[in-house]
């Protein structure tokens, strides 16, 4: 008897003392989670209750900082609307285009270990640079676009200083940069199975409905965990803003954490900006829980539907 | 073996949490307090001599270490030169510089005396952050001019540290080249605007050589503009005020920007480009006026502040750059703004006199000479305005125009009648308000609607802009 129950029990002890080691080794992530993420999110809550504008105490206004966002900020709309557009036109050329490179990388063509490098190396560019060499480019007056435009005859075109271009030639630049999904999806591209393609061609499938209905399927978890990120990273963009329009022209790209970047460190009012922050987050999370709600239609699980 | 674990994962998270409290110290350390090394070297043999304890005030700057320590070098000569005071420089990087002293306020830790940008003194003013500093100048031989007051509710809350006007900067060369005459430096002879827009078709030209209004003038193929009128929104105001509008009524209190003198002010600068066709196309999304048009060689005249002549026209001197100063064309009034971050004294100080005594002392123009040489800054007591002599020390060297050229179009225009003080020297919110403006005019200089539409459209949310939207 004891024979038998004493390794049984001694996995027993050794299962506890395994768990409270887990336990313990979590307290320091679980302390920085709370006091660096809940800590604070909780209390940007509480100031966004507040006239707060660093100077004078805070005082409690209740829900007044989101009523005068909603009904009288003169930005909060067109902000709103520039960012969603912003992040779709982003989001889905992003997606396409590191999609494709992706898939021609992934064939065997010379220097392809060069080219790899090359479409991600805008990725890992300083930002400030970026923007500075694309603002050459996109230049009203002297630029480079538009320097091959009148070469060829044809009109300028204001890009960056036209309300209506602006956000285009902005997404523009983040497809560009989209070097790391790029790399996402050539890892996923690698794990497809080659004997789906195998099987397929003997079958008869061309290389289209080969990519229609294997590659894609197999890909469908990378291409969810990419659309989430670039979502996210598309609907807090900031960068462009603050390096190339400010904002404008007029709102055009007044994305929605400019906006709360002016409130709290241009107008010092703090109070409100953490009203707009709750806002971005609002927008942030019925995007992701959209997603979320429809990935099981669409995703592909090689383990079945195991949920 | 598990007290062990306990005790390694126990150290893990005491280490996560001195993180965290390392990053607030290392905070504190970003403003350098630059003192320390000096202290011992100066006040070494002072110690001695003075029995009396001196009074310890701190002065905040924005700028580097370097320029901290630079300074505090000035701030020592202060500390040795009477033994009732000691001033310590704090310097605080400009981008972090307003945050960092919103932070200290809070807390109730604000250094006793120390710079603040121009949009933010009367903010602090009406919060009560600063104190009356009228009586600073009382019993002295000279004051600063006039304009570069801060006033709130009449009192005087600061003076600002250094004097800046708007100008208009042009290439000599390109001057030359089309046989037209010189911009005037004199305010008696400022051009109109209409001879100002005349100048500037002459000096625009297409690939093929031909001005606006010529046959066959290509808009498209500008290679060389004529003009460039700088369009963020503070400097508009002063097309509004010359064309007898303005932003705000005198006294600050009313919104004057929907007028029809203001609004046809503005559009008379946006129809440079799309009317006159000799400016280039500007939607005030950078701050770098100077350096797109004179600089890069593309425009041959261009509005912006006289700092530019220290900060990048000195450089591009050296490079080959002949450039020349004059005083801004007019509407119907002859007006230019002056501007200048302010020097304040912070209202929680314990010591309201040694800081005042310390600023007067500091802000005399010996204590700037290398900003001020370098013509990046101008001085702000009249009477390196008014008395010749003094003028000759300060504008007579190589970084400057030639003397009479900029005597003439900055420092007596600058003491002149036109020279009106910029809307924060007596305005509340100027910053919600030119944000407000240039986002509403965002459409107005390409085009797509008028100033008048777009002005009048938004003129409640401009009003309300400069309530501070309460």
């Amino acid at each position: 008897m004891e024979t038998i129950n004493k390794p049984l029990k001694r996995r027993s002890r050794y299962n506890s003392s395994e768990a409270r080691v887990a336990y313990i080794c979590l307290i320091p992530a679980f302390l920085g989670l709370f006091f660096l993420t809940y800590a604070p999110l909780v209390g940007v809550l509480g100031i966004s209750l507040t006239n707060w504008t660093g100077l004078k105490s805070p005082e409690f206004i209740g829900f007044d900082n989101y009523v005068q966002l909603f009904t009288k900020d003169p930005y909060i709309k067109d902000s709103i609307i520039a960012t969603i557009y912003f992040a779709f036109l982003s989001v889905i050329g992003s997606m396409v285009y590191s999609f494709f490179i992706a898939m021609l990388l992934n064939r065997k063509i010379p220097a392809r270990g060069f080219l790899r490098a090359v479409f991600y190396v805008p990725f890992v560019l300083p930002a400030a640079a970026i923007y500075v060499g694309w603002s050459w480019l996109y230049e009203a007056n002297f630029g480079f676009f538009n320097f091959l435009l009148s070469k060829v005859g044809l009109n300028k075109v204001l890009f960056i200083a036209d309300s209506s271009y602006v956000v285009p030639s902005l997404s523009l630049i983040s497809v560009w940069l989209s070097g790391n999904l790029i790399v996402i999806f050539l890892a996923g591209l690698q794990n497809v199975p080659s004997v789906y393609h195998e099987a397929a061609e003997v079958d008869g499938a061309g290389g289209w409905k080969r990519f229609i209905h294997i590659t894609l399927p197999s890909m469908s978890p990378i291409i969810f965990y990419n659309l989430l990120m670039s979502l996210i990273a598309n609907l807090q963009v900031v960068t462009p803003a603050l390096a190339l329009t400010n904002g404008g022209p007029g709102n055009s790209s007044r994305f929605l954490t400019y906006l709360m970047y002016d409130q709290a460190f241009v107008n010092y009012k703090l109070g409100y900006a953490c009203a707009t922050t709750f806002v971005i987050f609002a927008i942030l999370a019925v995007f992701t829980a959209l997603l979320f709600k429809t990935s099981n239609r669409w995703i592909y699980n090689e383990g079945g539907d195991d949920k | 073996m598990n007290t062990g674990k306990k005790i390694g994962a126990g150290l893990l998270s005491a280490a996560l949490v001195l993180g965290v409290v390392g990053c607030g110290n290392n905070e504190d350390k970003e403003t350098n307090t630059t003192s320390k090394g000096t202290d011992t070297t100066t006040n070494s043999p002072d110690t001695s001599s003075s029995t009396t304890e001196k009074v310890k005030i701190t002065y905040s700057m924005w700028g580097s270490a370097e320029e901290g320590s630079v300074t505090q070098k000035v701030a020592d000569k202060f500390n040795a030169s009477q033994d009732k005071i000691e001033v310590e420089v704090v310097s605080i990087p400009w981008e972090s510089y307003m945050t960092k002293l919103n932070t200290q306020a809070t807390g109730g830790q604000l250094p006793d005396t120390g710079m603040l940008k121009e949009d933010g003194v009367i903010q602090w003013s009406s919060e009560g952050m600063l104190n009356d500093v009228s009586a600073m100048y009382e019993g002295s031989d000279s004051k600063p001019l006039d304009s570069l007051a801060y006033k709130y509710q009449g009192k005087t809350v600061a003076y600002a540290a250094a004097n800046e006007i708007l100008l208009l900067y042009y290439n000599k060369d390109m001057f030359d080249k089309a046989g037209v005459a010189y911009p005037p430096s004199v305010l008696d002879k400022a051009w109109t605007w209409d001879e100002f827009v005349a100048a500037a078709k002459k000096l625009t030209n297409d690939k093929n050589g031909k001005h606006p209004g010529d046959d066959g003038f290509d808009a498209n193929g500008i290679v060389q503009y004529g003009a460039s009128v700088e369009n963020l929104p503070w400097q508009l105001e002063t097309w509004t005020l010359s064309n007898g509008g303005g932003f705000y009524s005198a006294d600050g209190t009313d919104v004057r920007v929907g007028e029809d003198a203001s609004i046809e002010a503005i559009q008379k600068v946006a129809d440079l480009y799309l009317k006159d066709h000799v400016a280039p196309l500007s939607v005030g999304q950078t701050d770098d006026g100077i350096q797109r048009t004179i600089i890069a060689g593309t425009v041959a005249m261009a509005t912006n502040g006289a700092w530019n002549v220290g900060t990048s026209l000195n450089t591009a001197k050296d490079e080959g750059l002949k450039y020349g100063v004059a005083v801004l064309p007019y509407m119907k009034d002859k007006v230019t703004l002056n501007t200048g971050g302010a020097n304040v004294v912070f209202s929680q100080t314990k010591h309201p006199k040694e800081a005042m005594e310390w600023l007067k002392w500091y802000n005399s123009e010996e204590n700037n000479w290398g900003l001020i040489s370098s013509g990046i800054w101008m001085p702000t007591l009249q009477k390196w305005y008014t008395d010749e002599a003094l003028t000759h020390k300060w504008v007579d060297n190589p970084n400057f125009p030639p003397y009479e050229e900029y005597k003439s179009a900055v420092v007596d225009y600058a003491q002149s009648s036109a020279a009106r003080p910029a809307s924060w020297f007596f305005t509340n919110y100027t910053t919600d308000f030119n944000t407000l403006l240039g986002s509403v005019l965002g459409d107005v200089w390409t085009g797509k609607t008028t100033a008048k539409d777009a002005i009048t459209k938004n003129l409640d949310a401009l009003k309300a802009a400069h309530t501070g939207n309460k």
